[in-house]
């Protein structure tokens, strides 16, 4: 089925961090905790999809050589609604988000999807794709702060695994994020070529 | 017909999106500026009543110090019909990963009542633990649902770090030990020697909030000679 394939393909096949090589940045930054990375996601998935939506809508009326600007501020717009709702309603969050949240204006996932898919696509296939495209850089982040989570701070979702055991710090500091992201990248280019290989 | 193509049509759309976008975001910040502007109120509320417990504030004063704005409050309590003043101020310490701000209460005689950090940006899991709250719960006993009752209100879950600086003595240079821990044991010894432990054995964050508390009394007490000797000038 082509709807499924379109939602499915971001979960692995071109997962965003693992096989397209994208969003380094924020998924080094908030893999400290799951929670975070839960938010995070919740609110790149949101602008993901609605700019998609927005991208695919507009797409015919769009002059070529206008749309970076003009995917820009939809991108801009929506990500600018993320963070003054989470200042809001979620002032924690967004206090330990901090400036990663309004950098999702230039994650390259949004403009790389806006770019690749919705301005080539229909509106529905183009939302299934930022759905899945969301997802698939949310399971990334969550694995990647689970394990920095329960190895550099001896929790998990803010609750302390082994009371009295001291965490090792390196995997909550930056080496733990790229220890730990590489040997994701690793797992997952070593489960591809032995598929191909077959 | 060329300029019609590739410059009105351009400009027309991008206007249409600039607009729109203003739209919804004119629509989302009237729904969430008065929150927002709420919470900062609260927190800073908060604050004030952390660090000045027991106190009724009676003004705040901004005035500049050295050139550098500086804001703090008057409060005071009856205690045995006599009137205590007591003072809260914001000040700014440098920490590993920038400047923290914290808040901080003094009464008259130079007590420290309390402190609170309002913002900082240290290590995660090495400076940032001067926010850290003693654990309660473990997971299991979360996923076991057998948590006995506890107190989770946030007036008891003061950070442990912050909580040493409550009964120093302001007059004198506080001390830093070097333990990387606290107790609630050790509290009658390190207020003998004007003492706070610091969160690591590298005290770069400790050192940090305890520099930004004596620069924050400093300015306090210039502060209060600027807006005593002014007033003496008004009456003359």
């Amino acid at each position: 089925m082509n709807y499924w394939k379109e939602f499915a393909k971001g979960l692995w096949e071109k997962n965003p961090q693992l096989v397209l090589g994208l969003a380094f940045c924020p998924t080094l930054a908030v893999s400290v905790s799951v929670s975070n990375a839960l938010w995070m996601t919740l609110a790149a998935t949101f602008v993901l999809v609605s700019s998609n939506l927005l991208v695919s809508a507009i797409r015919v009326i769009v002059p070529a050589h206008l749309r970076i600007p003009i995917f820009i501020t939809i991108i801009a717009g929506f990500v600018t609604v993320v963070d003054l709702l989470l200042e809001a309603y979620q002032p924690e969050v967004y206090r330990s988000l901090g400036i990663f949240i309004p950098l999702i204006v230039v994650n390259c996932i949004i403009l790389g999807r806006a770019e690749e898919f919705a301005q080539k696509n229909g509106v529905f296939l183009s939302v299934l794709d930022g759905l899945g495209m969301g997802i698939g850089f949310g399971l990334t982040l969550v694995v990647l702060s689970a394990v920095r989570e329960i190895l550099g701070a001896n929790k998990l979702f803010g609750y302390t695994l082994i009371p009295g055991m001291e965490p090792a710090l390196a995997m909550a500091l930056a080496p733990g994020a790229f220890f730990t992201l590489a040997l994701m990248l690793w797992a997952m280019n070593a489960v591809n070529s032995r598929k191909k290989g077959r | 017909m060329k300029i019609g193509r590739q410059i009105i049509r351009p400009t027309l759309v991008l206007t249409a999106i600039t607009v729109a976008s203003v739209f919804l975001l004119s629509h989302v910040e009237r729904l969430a500026g008065p929150i927002i502007i709420k919470r900062a109120r609260q927190k800073q509320e908060a604050a004030l009543s952390l660090v000045l417990p027991g106190y009724i504030v009676l003004s705040s004063r901004t005035i500049a110090v050295d050139g550098v704005e500086f804001t703090y409050w008057e409060a005071e309590k009856k205690v045995e019909n006599r009137t205590v003043r007591a003072y809260a101020f914001l000040t700014k310490g440098t920490g590993y990963g920038g400047d923290m701000v914290m808040m901080a209460g003094v009464d008259e005689k130079g007590e420290v009542l309390g402190l609170s950090i309002i913002s900082q940006s240290e290590t995660p899991g090495l400076g940032d633990r001067c926010l850290e709250v003693a654990d309660r719960e473990t997971l299991w006993d979360h996923l076991k649902g057998g948590i006995p009752e506890r107190d989770f209100s946030d007036a008891t879950r003061i950070p442990w770090f912050q909580n040493q600086f409550k009964g120093l003595d302001a007059n004198e240079k506080i001390q830093i030990v070097k333990r990387g821990d606290w107790e609630p044991g050790m509290r009658d010894g390190l207020l003998e020697i004007n003492a706070i432990s610091a969160i690591t054995g590298a005290t770069i964050t400790s050192a940090g909030v305890v520099r930004g508390l004596e620069s924050g009394l400093d300015r306090l007490r210039r502060a209060r000679e600027a807006a005593a000797a002014e007033q003496t000038g008004g009456i003359r």
